[in-house]
């Protein structure tokens, strides 16, 4: 009889006994994974590392997934040899990632992508404000420890750490979260835990949030929030549903100074500006790849001036 | 005794048979990704880059790529800067890279592909000598050893030309011949599968002096968005690829090694080393993998890696693999 077809990839990238051949993804495996209401925070044990600025993203898949492709997931939180993603489970692929235990192994390959431009986020005398809708807070824990780690000097530890000079402690960081409902509400908690952190070492960090079922407040969309508190001068680091960004652009277009960079996402394939796959429309009526010129555009460039 | 992976595809020596399909690899980006080792020492035995055309084109409205069930469809649309843009820009960094390169060339009508290639031969002819390579013991210094073309007449996302072409034989000959007239090196025809019988077109394409064939492009194919029930794409249809297709594209490449004599790059769904192996038993003389490097970018090196033990351990060499799905019992 036949040899039937062998499913098996040849390619593990760690082939017994030899470095070689080596691919570029890392096997990692899951070292926690917490429930955080609709969502997962899976924290993988991921040997090499590289650390991601944040905004970044990861291509990750179940060793076993019964997809394709991995999926582009924004990095959330690292460490040495170890990196943490929020997962909405909203497909076959990211519903896997939500069940896995620990030990389940998962391939990554990241960091990738441009992430956020911190020295125009947080430049002299800026109030940075995030703007997350639902799982798009995602990145935004791993932007307030980059911020955190900016303010504290290098010497000193977080609780006495001093803040640099350039950044005025007058401005701060506002944080402004919008969830369909309370349940979402659980996705904010990294945010809160960091944002904790930042106020800790002296630096006011004030994080809002709003349901859009009003089961935490009158129900509003992040948005709302976003024109009560808008000033000029600000900075802004979004990241959401579409309509959510354009929102927020339209905000900033009718504040004088007003700045936006937003992190898009698209259906991916190669992650590594191969394939065009992600691209999507500029202002100018050219095509950027999300995954290579982004996944942080700045506003002008998406909405135009 | 190590296994030879060394093969010729006209007057190209590869070090290996896997290469890339166009359009699934930017080492340049990739580079900026993985870091420069991957120009160094690229993945793939020769690169192939994406399809360039006459003018530039900003390709099709997104969404652009959808996954389905074992596969990928994709309307991309050949996004690409222009014949002028890729003279200048890409073609000097293309020529640094220590391996083969096969360029890619699309277009509307059989002017458009013979400008194409003129335009291309005469760049090539202008560089005042070709750069040196990694190995001095390689083959000599013409352009003509290191450059081939492949004429994409098979591409299911642009509006005119593309898969028009490559699925009328009489178009395809057409084409070919006026390219051949341009181009001296090596020259690749890019088949559609979209066809009652690809050794037609396959057949026209040899007959006026292709070298060698690519098979296959993608199907053409459609998905729904699940909620509206709607067609997915921005473009409607689009090209699947992936593991969906290997069956049906080792059916074409086994066809098409009865039909010709010339030798077959064959691609379509090739995930793993196995998919390697029997692609060339059914007479792929190089292999190129394309949706699986989107899993894994550097999957072709890979593959290169454990060839040798993988002919070994089945007592085979790679030229008494070429083939053997033919040979009767």
């Amino acid at each position: 009889m036949p040899t039937q077809p062998d499913d098996e990839a040849v390619c593990s990238g760690e082939t017994a006994g030899s470095p070689e051949p080596r691919g570029a993804r890392i096997l990692g495996h899951v070292a926690r994974s917490e429930v955080l209401g609709p969502f997962t925070w899976l924290t993988v044990t991921a040997p090499g590392w590289q650390e991601a600025s944040a905004g970044q993203f990861a291509l990750v898949q179940w060793e076993k997934s019964r997809t394709l492709l991995p999926r582009a997931l924004s990095v959330a939180a690292q460490g040495e040899n170890e990196v943490s993603f929020l997962i909405a489970p909203v497909g076959q692929a990211t519903r896997e990632l939500c069940g896995l235990r620990e030990g389940d192994r998962v391939w990554i390959l990241g960091p990738l992508g441009r992430g956020f431009d911190l020295p125009a986020l947080v430049g002299e005398g800026r109030r940075t404000v995030v703007v997350a809708g639902g799982v798009g807070v995602a990145p935004f824990s791993l932007l307030l420890t980059a911020l955190r780690d900016k303010m504290c000097s290098s010497s000193g530890s977080l609780s006495a750490g001093r803040l640099r000079p350039s950044l005025s402690p007058g401005f701060g960081v506002l944080v402004l979260l919008g969830f369909r409902d309370s349940l979402q509400l659980a996705g904010a908690e990294p945010v809160f835990r960091v944002a904790a952190d930042l106020r800790e070492a002296g630096f006011p960090c004030r994080v809002e949030v709003v349901t859009e079922d009003g089961s935490q407040s009158p129900a509003a969309k992040v948005t709302d929030l976003l024109g009560r508190h808008l000033l000029p001068g600000d900075r802004l680091a979004v990241c959401g549903p579409w309509e959510m960004a354009r929102a927020v652009q339209h905000l900033c277009l009718g504040v004088e100074d007003v700045r936006a960079w937003y992190s898009l996402e698209a259906n991916m394939a190669c992650g590594v500006g191969s394939c065009h796959g992600c691209a999507v429309p500029l202002a100018d009526g050219s095509f950027a790849r999300v995954c290579h010129e982004g996944p942080v555009f700045a506003g002008e460039d998406i909405f135009g001036g | 005794m190590a296994v030879s992976l060394s093969v010729q595809l006209g007057p190209i020596n590869l070090a290996h048979p896997i290469i890339n399909a166009s359009g699934t690899m930017d080492i340049f980006a990739l580079a900026e990704s993985l870091g420069p080792h991957v120009l160094e020492r690229p993945p793939v035995a020769a690169y192939v880059p994406k399809t360039i055309t006459l003018k530039p084109r900003a390709g099709n409205l997104p969404p652009r790529i959808v996954e389905v069930t074992g596969g990928l469809i994709n309307s991309v649309g050949l996004p690409n800067e222009g014949l002028e843009v890729f003279v200048e820009r890409d073609l000097p960094r293309l020529l640094r890279l220590p391996c083969p390169v096969i360029l890619s060339i699309g277009g509307t009508s059989r002017g458009e592909y013979r400008s194409l290639a003129r335009g291309l031969r005469e760049a090539l002819e202008a560089v005042p000598a070709c750069p040196a390579r990694t190995d001095p013991g390689d083959q000599g210094t013409a352009w003509t050893s290191r450059v081939g073309l492949e004429l994409n007449i098979s591409c299911p996302n642009v509006e005119s030309g593309g898969m028009a072409i490559g699925s009328d034989p009489r178009e395809t000959q057409a084409v070919v011949a006026e390219v051949r007239e341009e181009w001296p090196g090596l020259l690749l025809a890019k088949l559609t599968p979209n066809v009652t019988d690809i050794t037609l077109p396959a057949r026209a394409a040899v007959a006026a002096g292709a070298d060698a064939l690519v098979a296959v492009n993608t199907y053409k194919a459609l998905a729904l968005d699940r909620h509206t029930l709607r067609p997915y794409l921005g473009n409607v249809a689009g090209g699947l690829s992936g593991p969906a297709i290997k069956p049906l594209a080792l059916r074409s490449i086994y066809e098409l090694y009865e039909a010709v004599d010339v030798p077959i790059v064959g691609m379509g769904g090739v995930a793993s080393l196995e998919d390697v192996l029997e692609f060339i038993s059914c007479g792929a003389t190089v292999v190129a993998v394309g949706t699986a490097v989107f899993r894994e970018p550097l999957l072709a090196r890979c593959f290169a890696a454990c060839l040798a033990e993988a002919l070994e351990e089945r007592g085979l060499t790679l030229s008494g693999l070429l083939g053997l799905a033919h040979v009767k019992e």
